[in-house]
């Protein structure tokens, strides 16, 4: 049998599919009909994987740097002389980085995480591409105490009511937006807020389009009339809840008259939601995490807004984050951030620490650490190791250049490649078993599929290769010995074991002794105390436009652009697909709606300047009626965008999808 | 005519083993998936396992296949041109009826036409082809509206039908008479071909009971989608569940659209690619020149409801398109799959006399 079953490994959804092995390579994907999540369906990425597995662009040796040129070497020699120059970094809690990979398996970024922190001594270690997703984090777990989603993907069909805030889920991850079709043809309400009319808001029973930088707003403007009305659930919040007066008093500054002149959006409409959302017996929310995700206090307001209608802790309902990538979920559950340890436990708990000193016999080091692209932009780093990953090119190419020091582990050559003074390859992940655990915490095992290339070893072998070097002594026998010590170190992992993966679908944590076959969603009963509303800002102001700058302009994702294009760009189909995008929009594009291109004069494809206070750019319009009039749609999928336009709003676009930029087209 | 006990049908597998590559349906153990791949070991074969989820066009026309390969020496400025390396000779083992309908498509539009295709011809030339009758639908199939089953016609060298203790042949070439003669299998008679009759049509009647998932009423559409008349508001609503994803295209038996890439190697040697494609893409319709006859998405599915369903393109297969596999329906993200359009057709004809 050629068809081996697996994992899709490109978006957080964690669909699954069957690799075609012929002669050792891949050279197939099919879909998996009998897997949970996804049920025989793929994207158009995930239809094309083994486009990007099976190509040879690999890393296929060791590569040390000697007078500008780098040279073959022998893991020996390079992992050698990796060790000895980050040895030599005196303090490595300020001058060392580690930035991990959200596609790595969750034993390759648990060892990466241990090597950093037990080994180096340094606990600057972090993903930061999708910062998104640690604010959804901050926030449930905040709430609930759980850092995951809350809901499961397999009870989509449950819900009755859906609201779907601001992602565009059936280009980011195609499978969940098409569970939350089929569940609206079965008869759910699906709502949308977006600003913009993506393919889910056509296809939403209610499409709240409201003007770019007012969702806050909006979600605020629900919740004050669940509770005005009498509509939300008043047993659950007495029951399980605390701080609702908190949250019911925030809302006070609210005025019901200015919500319609902030949001567009009226108030029948907006009653009509809450009622709807009162009625349903079952709700879900769907936001993205990643890159366009939202900000910490839309996102608690969305949260919020659940627990007071009492649509979480229970079957078919939850407020569900969406993954961007393959492993996110599992990156964060691996500690890979400054100040975690896995399973979301901090750095900081004394007991914590001492149990993971223990069990690692080393000494921690006890402050938390810091981001590593702060620490770029500070410029205080003096080396800097980075797995399978060159999203930080765009936006640090210099910062990196002027480092001491870079280690860059990965299966492909990248342009990383030529920042780094040694390479060391690495598997890809169909070379070696691993866990990957995909958005609804769905912990799932892919297993090797092929011989590696050559010579080459998995990154569970290169890190245990590096710790030895530098005098540690690990002893893995393979990543199910690795799995075994983080669930002896991991609450909601520790009834995690390789054996229990039979057949597909996985396990969902919580995994343990309650539940010892994981378990589908947050369920009320197991909140540690009670459940709390998270305390969100009374700032309720909208983007501010003005004469000189009339339009307001949001940034997303073009279609087929995926992450920079890393992984795409060695695919044929998706890279065709974005290639037709850009032949027809060489510059890029900004969307504008018919009558406003009417009165700038301007028609389909012709020159525009965009001018914002910040900077300028030129680009070509893309006329839509996808638009309201007065906002303006630009995804980034061209890297001079972001290098030259975008990063000059770079205060503006931390703040997430709502980050709305105010700005004047000009007729070129 | 020949019979075979049951509990030795395998035994033409293994005959068919010494002369060529086998394939035959295979259930993949981890996700309980049937797959129509090349086996193993003959014993692997699953007679009654379920429609296998990928479509024997793959056996054929595989997913992607080095076409060609060059190398060009700038020096010498010579170029090195090598053909693909010719398959062993292959035979599929339990082909479902409305597979080998989708095989026939294939080779009316890869040598029925004014090209060969010969790297296509290389996968096919030689070909021995076992097909098993379906005795009853399963879920998803509808090729009782499509002409394609549940028992194969024609093209089939070999056409086995479970009629009790054991397996009716009939034979449809010169070859598989050859085969069974060999054998010395057990010629049948009379009653046993009665039997036959007995079982297809007891099939066909228990697909309203069994193929519960889809129902298309085929024949109806045609003359609409044939003609256009169908409102463009019905393609909008199709066009906007379609996700882009060419899952459609990829599992469809009679799908033949591909792209060629030339995949330039390190060491400057290039591989001429060839893969599946779909009408979904817009890159797939797009002319030099930026110009694409079908830009909006509504517009690439309804070519693909074209290609599948009008009586102009049934001309060129000798058949219609959809061989009535239903795959189409469980791969896609939205709910557009061929038997859901052909209701949302249907439903617009109704509304439209109603209104007439």
């Amino acid at each position: 049998m050629n068809y081996k079953a697996g994992i899709c490994n490109f978006c957080g959804t964690g669909c699954g599919h069957l690799l075609n092995v012929e002669d050792g390579k891949i050279s197939g994907v099919f879909p998996s009909r009998n897997h949970p999540v996804s049920k025989g369906r793929l994207c158009v990425r995930g239809w094309h994987i083994h486009e990007l597995i099976r190509t040879d662009d690999r890393l296929t040796t060791p590569l040390i740097r000697k007078n500008g040129k780098l040279e073959s070497a022998s893991y020996d020699e390079a992992v050698s002389f990796a060790v000895e120059k980050l040895k030599g970094i005196k303090k490595p809690s300020e001058e060392l980085g580690f930035l991990a990979s959200p596609r790595s398996s969750n034993e390759e970024n648990y060892l990466f995480m241990k090597l950093a922190r037990s080994v180096f001594k340094t606990n600057n270690v972090s993903i930061q591409s999708e910062s998104g997703q640690r604010e959804s984090l901050n926030v449930l777990y905040k709430g609930t105490g759980m850092a995951g989603m809350l809901g499961s993907i397999e009870e989509i069909k449950k819900a009755e009511f859906i609201l779907v805030v601001g992602t565009d889920i059936t280009k980011q991850n195609p499978i969940i937006g098409s569970e939350i079709h089929m569940a609206a043809m079965n008869g759910s309400t699906v709502v949308t807020i977006c600003s913009r009319k993506s393919q889910i808001a056509k296809l939403s029973d209610i499409h709240l389009q409201c003007k770019p930088g007012s969702k806050k707003i909006l979600l605020a403007a629900m919740a004050k009339g669940l509770i005005e009305k009498n509509l939300h659930d008043a047993d659950f919040v007495q029951k399980y809840t605390e701080g609702f007066e908190g949250f019911a008093n925030s809302l006070g500054s609210l005025n019901d008259g200015d919500i319609e002149s902030l949001t567009g959006v009226s108030a029948q409409q907006i009653a009509a939601v809450v009622k709807n959302l009162s009625e349903a017996k079952t709700a879900m929310a769907f936001f993205s995490s990643g890159i366009s995700g939202l900000d910490e206090d839309t996102i608690s307001y969305i949260y919020n807004l659940f627990v007071v209608a009492g649509k979480i802790g229970k079957e078919g309902c939850g407020v569900n984050p969406i993954a961007g990538i393959a492993n996110l979920q599992g990156t964060y559950d691996m500690g890979v951030a400054p100040d975690l340890l896995t399973g979301f436990q901090s750095i900081k708990d004394a007991e914590t620490a001492k149990k993971f000193g223990k069990a690692w016999g080393a000494d921690l080091p006890v402050e938390n650490g810091k981001d590593v692209y702060d620490l770029l932009a500070a410029k205080k780093l003096k080396g800097l190791v980075v797995v399978d990953h060159d999203e930080l090119i765009v936006r640090q190419q210099k910062a990196i250049d002027d480092l001491d020091f870079v280690v860059y582990f990965g299966a492909f050559n990248n342009p990383f490649t030529e920042l780094a003074d040694v390479v060391i390859p690495i598997g890809t992940y169909v070379e070696s078993d691993g866990t990957f655990t995909s958005t609804d915490r769905r912990i799932q095992l892919s297993h090797r599929k092929v011989e590696p290339v050559k010579g080459i070893q998995a990154g569970w072998q290169v890190y245990s290769m590096v710790a030895a070097k530098a005098g540690a002594k690990w002893n893995y026998d393979s990543p199910a010995a690795v799995m075994a010590e983080i669930a002896s170190l991991t609450p909601n992992y520790s009834g995690v074991k390789y054996d229990k993966f039979k057949g597909i679908g996985g396990i969902q944590w919580p995994c343990n002794d309650k539940y010892p076959q994981g378990c589908p969603r947050f369920n009320a009963g197991d909140a540690k105390g009670k459940i709390k509303f998270v305390s969100v800002s009374a700032n309720f102001k909208g983007a501010e436009k003005n004469t000189e700058f009339p339009y307001l302009m949001m940034t997303g994702k073009a279609q087929h652009f995926w992450h920079q294009n890393n992984l795409m760009r060695r695919t044929f189909i998706p890279m065709r697909e974005y290639n037709a995008t850009l032949l027809l929009y060489p510059k890029g594009y900004v969307e504008i709606s018919p009558e406003d291109a009417k009165s700038i004069q301007v028609r389909d494809k012709w020159p525009v300047k965009v001018v914002s206070p910040y900077g300028s750019m030129k680009v070509t319009v893309k006329v839509t009626p996808d638009v309201k009039s007065e906002s303006a749609y630009v995804p980034y999928f061209i890297r001079d965008m972001i290098s030259e336009f975008l990063m000059e709003h770079k205060e503006l676009l931390e703040q997430g999808e709502d980050a709305i930029i105010p700005v004047r087209i000009e007729k070129v | 005519m020949f019979l075979i006990k049951k509990n030795e049908v395998l035994k033409l597998a293994q005959e068919l083993e010494k002369s060529y590559a086998v394939y035959g349906p295979v259930v993949e153990k981890e996700s309980g998936q049937a797959f129509l791949t090349k086996v193993d070991s003959v014993n692997d074969i699953d007679l009654n396992a379920p429609i296998p989820a990928l479509p024997p066009k793959s056996v054929v026309f595989p997913q992607i296949e080095k076409i060609l390969g060059y190398k060009y020496d700038r020096n010498s400025k010579n170029v090195d041109i090598k053909m693909v390396v010719v398959p062993q000779a292959k035979a599929i083992f339990g082909l479902r009826s409305c597979d080998l309908a989708g095989i026939q498509c294939l080779d009316r539009f890869f040598l029925g036409q004014e090209f060969v295709d010969d790297v296509y011809l290389l996968h096919r030339k030689q070909m021995f082809i076992v097909t098993n009758t379906c005795t009853k639908p399963f879920a998803q199939c509808f090729c009782a509206c499509t002409d394609s089953g549940p028992s194969a016609k024609e093209g089939y060298d070999l056409n086995l039908t479970d009629i009790g203790d054991s397996y009716l042949i009939e034979v449809g070439s010169d070859k598989g008479k050859e085969l069974c003669e060999k054998m010395g299998l057990q010629k049948s008679e009379a009653a046993h071909a009665a039997e036959k009759v007995k079982v297809v049509d007891k099939s066909l009647d228990s697909f309203e009971k069994e193929a519960v998932e889809n129902k298309a009423w085929i024949s109806r559409v045609m003359n609409r989608i044939t003609t256009g008349f169908i409102k463009p508001q019905v393609w909008e609503f199709i066009g906007d569940q379609c996700f882009e994803c060419g899952a459609c295209s990829f599992v469809c038996p009679s799908c033949s659209c591909f792209n060629i890439e030339d995949f330039n190697k390190p060491d400057t040697a290039v591989d001429r690619m060839r893969e599946w494609d779909s009408c979904s893409f817009e890159g797939y319709t797009r002319m030099a020149g930026d110009h694409n006859p079908r830009k909006p998405i509504e517009d690439r599915r309804n070519k693909r409801f074209f290609c599948k369903l009008s009586y102009s393109q049934s001309k060129k297969y000798l058949r219609p398109g959809c061989v009535g596999c239903g795959r189409c329906a469980w791969v896609c993200p939205g709910d557009i799959g061929l038997p859901n359009v052909v209701t949302y057709v249907r439903r617009e004809i109704t509304e439209r006399e109603i209104n007439e």
